[in-house]
């Protein structure tokens, strides 16, 4: 029997496999090097990029919910300069698709780092973050409001000759509407969705778990929802969709591949299993095989038709 | 590594009421480990509790392959692990982390605040083999909580101990300050100065932060370098998450973020900025 093809054509990249690794939690490429490293994955993501460095929010930043956690880092990271300076040439360097995931507060904040994030720095794609929740002033505007989206999208899109991935935020009332309106505005893909907005008390202490008291809810207790999402986006646009949340084992992946996920992304898997993205791929093998697919594109929204 | 290990012990250590628990694991993070350090347990085999949990390795037996894990009884996740038994293996994420700094040369004085002590233990021992003159200086609430926490097991390694208890049940009563503050004093005016007679002082230590911030301060106006190990929520591990950074800072009052699981846990004392607001 010839071995699954896993090749995954993803806004004009061509991917060794469907699995990526979401942004935030696999670092910048060398903290998994040990237990799944970067040449085994389709691609990474790595850790949010802001023009200016951020120090983050204080702590408590995490907090473990039942099947979940809450995380309130603030994105914090070195900057785009730093970033350019000592991480870009390290990355570049690695034998896998390297997508950058930048945020902002405004939209010359976007245009700034995409005018310095093209294809000649050796990366593969830029991840336009419009969703985080854990930051004070905007961000998350961004992500809730579809005219905006398509503006900051197509903002980026101006600027770079680097495919554009939009991740979108589960925190709105219709998916659909911002999908459609990143999509409009000239995104390559989506990926979906970014955590839920959360919130946990300490009954001893009487006081919100997070310093930032809210949270963004990560891990299989929102999988449903992601689910739900990637199903209904999958169906609404043309472009791919990247699906994430609460994937920790192969069946999970297979669910959002069959909910009409072109690719998946792991992310508080990479810290219950730091080699779940290797076991993931090895069930998703198996599967196809059990079930006669010659390839892991072919479970691509089977679960539509 | 990230390996599963097989328990070999699981027991309570001292009365049951405190909760203290003594865990030796069988395996080749024996012989990577070093004093300071720490490994990422998977407690359960099902999504609740989802995470790792941190622990320190308290004692490293490379020989019979073999690390104690001295833990207390907190929550769901460490209440799961108090019900693993001998002969069941645990996946293991580790060693992680930067540990302690053995010295060279003199005394290595290690100050304890409560169940901080499980991690001096390692480097206690770790110390005396390499012939440094170790003393423990710890304080707790009381004689129990010292009892259930290893009391034993210092006493059977044969070091001076400077106990405190806040209600004077056992050692002096007071604070474990107190007590490092007549050592440094004493070293401070002794003529010739020890660090210049080839017996310098350095000083090791662990527990709630307000003590650990309290002995920073004293040790830096003794002239004494010192070490603390922090204690934060982690969730990777590996320093890819930023879950449980500490705030440093440098000689000119620059701040910056470190890792606790990868940068730390054990770091020179004056760098840490303690209650940061940032």
């Amino acid at each position: 029997m010839p071995p699954v093809d896993f090749r995954t054509p993803l806004a004009g990249l061509n991917l060794r496999n469907p699995l990526v690794t979401c942004s935030g939690t696999y670092g910048f490429g060398e903290e998994y090097q040990d237990y799944c490293p970067p040449e085994a994955l389709g691609a990474i993501t790595v850790k949010g990029i802001t023009p200016e460095p951020r120090l983050g929010n204080p702590l408590p930043r995490i907090t473990e919910t039942p099947g979940g956690m809450l995380n309130a880092v603030g994105l914090e990271n070195p900057g785009l300069g730093e970033f350019l300076r000592s991480y870009l040439p390290r990355l570049r360097k690695l034998p896998t698709a390297v997508i950058v995931n930048i945020s902002g507060f405004a939209v010359e904040d976007y245009v700034q780092m995409a005018r310095a994030l093209q294809s000649d720095c050796g990366l593969a794609a830029i991840e336009v973050n419009i969703s985080c929740p854990n930051v004070k002033h905007g961000g998350m505007h961004f992500g809730t409001d579809p005219q905006s989206a398509q503006e900051v999208i197509a903002a980026v899109k101006r600027e770079t000759d680097l495919p554009v991935i939009a991740k979108l935020s589960p925190n709105v009332t219709d998916i659909v509407a911002m999908a459609r309106a990143v999509e409009a505005g000239g995104a390559d893909a989506v990926s979906l969705i970014n955590t839920l907005l959360g919130m946990s008390i300490d009954i001893e202490k009487r006081r919100p778990f997070l310093a930032n008291i809210f949270g963004g809810l990560s891990g299989p207790a929102i999988r449903p929802v992601a689910v739900r999402m990637v199903w209904q986006v999958a169906q609404a646009v043309q472009i791919p969709v990247i699906g994430m949340g609460g994937i920790t084992v192969w069946q999970d992946a297979v669910e959002f591949m069959l909910a009409g996920a072109s690719a998946v992304s792991i992310g508080t898997g990479n810290f219950v299993n730091p080699r779940a993205p290797l076991a993931i791929l090895a069930g998703i093998e198996q599967y196809c095989r059990k079930n006669g697919l010659a390839s892991s594109r072919d479970l691509v929204g089977l679960a539509q038709r | 590594m990230l390996i599963d290990q097989e328990i070999v012990l699981n027991e309570i250590l001292g009365s049951a009421d405190l909760g203290i628990r003594k865990l030796v694991l069988k395996g080749p993070i024996a012989q990577q480990a070093k004093p300071g350090q720490f490994v990422h347990l998977q407690v359960g085999s099902t999504l609740d509790p989802l995470l790792r949990r941190p622990i320190s390795i308290a004692a490293i037996d490379p020989e019979c392959q073999e690390i104690t894990l001295l833990y207390k009884i907190k929550g769901k996740g460490t209440e799961l692990l108090s019900k693993a038994g001998p002969g069941q293996k645990l996946n293991l994420l580790g060693p992680l982390g930067k540990g302690f700094t053995l010295p060279a040369q003199g005394e290595l004085w290690l100050v304890a605040g409560g169940i901080g002590v499980f991690p001096l233990y390692a480097l206690a021992a770790a110390a005396k083999k390499q012939g440094l003159t170790v003393r423990l200086f710890w304080g707790g609430e009381n004689s129990s909580l010292l009892e259930c926490s290893g009391l034993a097991m210092w006493e059977e390694l044969g070091l001076p101990l400077y106990l405190s208890t806040l209600d004077g049940s056992c050692g002096k009563k007071g604070l474990v300050t107190e007590f490092l503050q007549e050592f440094l004093q004493a070293y401070r005016q002794s003529d010739p100065s020890p660090a210049a007679a080839g017996e310098p002082v350095q000083v090791a230590a662990c527990g709630p932060p307000g003590m650990m911030q309290a002995v920073t301060a004293d040790c830096l106006q003794a002239g004494v370098p010192v070490e603390v190990s922090l204690e934060e929520h982690m969730a990777c591990g590996l320093g890819a998450c930023l879950g449980c950074v500490a705030t440093l800072q440098d000689r000119q009052g620059r701040v910056r973020r470190a890792k606790v699981c990868q940068d730390g846990p054990v770091f020179r004392g004056e760098e840490v900025v303690w209650n940061a607001s940032c």
